[in-house]
């Protein structure tokens, strides 16, 4: 219990192994709210909206997706602790459509859809007319680029965030 | 058995009491002890140590779990202080819950507490403007509330006295309505703020706009190192509490220093209910505290009193303590305590765009932005309300990221924002007038969690409020437009009072103690040895953001006391 609550399923002992997903809803990682296979989707869902990208320099390899910056987590910890219950149900019952969505538009469900296809199926969920489905994607969405804007990566490698800035210059020249 | 009472009483037995850390009770405390007095400072609330108890202050932003929005369960729990600006996952340790100590709202208003050693001293939005006799006039030549009892002349001293010591920022600006002090540099400007007060200096004699005097270390003196405070590092975080001492608060400055004389006796924890008065000596001899943690109640004794428990909760403690003499509260001859309570006025606000200074912008941060003074009915009265407003005004240019995206291209827009054109906003600090019908009471049933009464609070609006409101929207327009500013917007948020934390009054000061709870030395005009130097000593409330004033007028009362207890007056 402590492990799931504290340091997510990467560290369960083994004899937890037997737990489901079901079992897993009334204790899960971020309280319960969607089950383990939801949280791998939810992983998946993000790395989607903000992928791994070469380097522009190829030598430093590439600039990592959402996925590698534990931004599902965030999502799930916001939606958990932040939000009301009407967009916690928009976010829980979201993932049942994504997975209509994907096997309408390409036939397959999202985890077995390629990248371009994943893609796909957002764009299709962006400009959906069911009720929930642009609200599920637009929430998600809009976690994942905070949770990965203002993830310690991103900060200190990419958008150099000053904790101490000890200036403040009133008129400088625009750069470039 | 008597001699044990005798020993405890001993025991308890102070030359000074204190009540309370925040913004002027840290300065009755430095001012007492450094005159030598033995000085017990009783905080309600918990101690917080400078930098060791600041838990957030060196947190990066990825850091905090929510990223620095609180959680729904403490918005939900908290509908009040999840109003206040200040009040995010960084500093919610700082505030008090609502639950915490209830209170009975007559009419709604917010008030925002914060229950710790520095109280909300730590908090503070660290603006400190002088009054000047365009101020401390207000009343007598307007026709409402009461004559103030001193006039510029009398705080002058001490403003400079206060200022030097907590560290002031300022330009020296030779304005007759918004006086000069002790500066250290002020901050600078950008090049669309300087624009605006080129345009505002060239159409109108009568308005200025100026950089806002703030309680930041810009240059720090032999005196602030020697408080262990170095210069400001433009963190802009500074409710969180300031690891260099950058900008002042009894945590950092005022406490620490009295702790060093050696005559301070510092007690968190320590609820005061009541001042106790001695029928025969006519006069008060201590106070009595309930133990936060243990709820058990203790009686503490000195020859002098003061009482700085933040605006509201002085006029609580004085309409608590009762007695054959003063059945109604300590000091209430006159039956005014509690009432004539005011505050400012935030509700109104504008906002816009300007096209110019595109080769320009800005870098770093500034914790502190440019202020206009009052120029309604300054010199005379000119408009259909009574008195004024200031305004604070800043311009800033931001970088806005393309967000419409999925995948790659989402995070190429992230990754390359586009520096956007400039923005301008105000907000107005509006004058309101202390009436009889804003008032503060003891509520005649309900207790807080200590069995003291609960505050009732009975604060509200006016039509001279929604004149002012107006007014300020509309001469902002103008002023906006002046500078070429564009899609101007105006804004009334109707927030509830107290939402300014700047609400005063309840104990105000005046000449006549038929119509004023207190002198012109602070003192409780029919019990002198009891000194009130927080928020509920004023008069009026002015347009200045009031922390500034709190201090100097402390310093000057405990001034005062020490000499009329040498000379044995009191």
């Amino acid at each position: 219990m402590v492990a799931t609550a504290v340091g997510g399923l990467a560290v369960l002992p083994s004899w937890a192994t037997r737990w489901t997903p079901e079992s897993l809803r009334a204790t899960g990682p971020m309280g319960g709210l969607i089950s383990s296979a939801e949280t791998n989707l939810l992983a998946e869902l993000v790395e989607t909206i903000i992928p791994a990208t070469p380097a522009t320099d190829p030598s430093k390899g590439e600039i990592p997706g959402a996925k590698a910056l534990n931004v599902h987590q965030f999502v799930q910890k916001m939606v958990a602790d932040c939000y009301d219950k009407a967009a916690q149900d928009t976010f829980r019952k979201g993932f049942t459509a994504l997975d209509e969505v994907a096997k309408a538009t390409g036939g397959k469900s999202f985890l077995e859809t390629d990248a371009a296809g994943r893609l796909n199926v957002l764009k299709q969920m962006q400009q959906s007319t069911v009720p929930g489905q642009k609200e599920f994607l637009s929430l998600v969405k809009n976690l994942t680029i905070r949770g990965y804007m203002n993830s310690e990566y991103v900060m200190t490698n990419l958008t150099h965030y000053e904790m101490v800035p000890g200036r403040y210059k009133g008129c400088v020249p625009v750069a470039g | 058995m008597s001699y044990f009472n005798i020993d405890a009483a001993a025991q308890n037995t102070y030359d000074a009491i204190v009540v309370g850390s925040g913004i002027s009770g840290g300065w009755a405390a430095k001012e007492l002890t450094g005159k030598g007095l033995r000085t017990l400072v009783l905080e309600r609330g918990r101690d917080v140590r400078h930098v060791t108890d600041y838990p957030t202050t060196m947190m990066q932003p990825w850091e905090f779990e929510h990223r620095g929005q609180l959680p729904k369960e403490v918005r939900d729990a908290n509908p009040i202080i999840s109003k206040c600006y200040a009040f995010y996952e960084g500093t919610q340790h700082f505030f008090v819950k609502d639950a915490e100590h209830p209170y009975v709202q007559e009419k709604p208003f917010d008030w925002i507490r914060g229950y710790q050693v520095g109280g909300k001293s730590l908090m503070w939005a660290r603006q400190t403007q002088r009054w000047s006799d365009f101020d401390f006039d207000g009343p007598a030549r307007d026709g409402f509330a009461v004559d103030w009892p001193i006039r510029y002349k009398d705080i002058a001293p001490w403003y400079s006295y206060v200022e030097k010591f907590a560290g002031i920022s300022g330009n020296k600006d030779g304005l007759a309505s918004l006086p000069d002090g002790e500066f250290l540099p002020p901050h600078e400007w950008n090049c669309v703020e300087k624009h605006f007060q080129q345009k505002i200096a060239g159409k109108y004699k009568d308005r200025h706009v100026i950089m806002g005097r703030a309680a930041h270390i810009t240059q720090p003196q032999p005196i602030h190192l020697q408080q262990g405070r170095a210069q400001c590092q433009h963190r802009t975080i500074c409710e969180r509490g300031c690891p260099y001492g950058g900008y002042f608060s009894s945590n950092s400055s005022t406490i620490p220093w009295a702790m060093r004389t050696g005559k301070m006796t510092l007690r968190p924890h320590s609820v005061v209910h009541s001042i106790i008065y001695d029928e025969a000596k006519k006069r008060a001899v201590g106070v009595r505290v309930i133990d936060a943690q243990t709820k058990q109640m203790q009686e503490f004794y000195a020859k002098i009193i003061f009482l700085n428990a933040a605006a509201l909760n002085s006029n609580l403690v004085l309409l608590n303590s009762t007695s054959n003499r003063f059945p109604n509260g300590l000091g209430n001859d006159s039956g005014v305590l509690g009432k004539y309570v005011a505050f400012h006025n935030y509700r109104a606000g504008i906002s816009a765009e300007f096209d110019g200074n595109l080769d320009s912008t800005t870098e770093g941060r500034r914790p502190n932005s440019p202020y206009i003074p009052r120029f309604r009915n300054l010199l005379k009265q000119e408009t259909d309300f009574l008195r004024g407003y200031a305004a604070g005004f800043s311009a800033g240019r931001i970088s806005r990221a393309d967000q419409s995206g999925l995948g790659a291209d989402l995070k190429q827009g992230l990754l390359n924002p586009k520096l956007g054109g400039w923005y301008v906003g105000s907000h107005m600090m509006g004058e309101t007038i202390p009436k009889e019908t804003n008032y503060v009471a003891l509520d005649s049933s309900l207790k807080d969690p200590f069995g003291i009464p609960q505050l009732k609070i009975a604060i509200d609006y006016d039509a001279n409020d929604d004149k002012m409101v107006k007014d300020y929207q509309e001469q902002m327009t103008e002023m906006f437009t002046v500078a070429g500013f564009t899609n101007i917007r105006v804004r009334d948020d109707h927030r509830n009072p107290g939402l300014d934390i700047h609400e005063m009054g309840g104990a105000r000061m005046g000449n006549d103690p038929k119509t004023s709870i207190l002198n012109k030395w602070n003192q409780v005009h029919s019990c002198p040895n009891v000194f009130v130097t927080d928020g509920a000593c004023m008069t009026s409330t002015s347009t200045q953001n009031p922390s500034l004033t709190y201090m100097a007028l402390t310093a000057r009362a405990a001034d005062y006391a020490v000499k009329m207890m040498k000379q044995k007056s009191l």
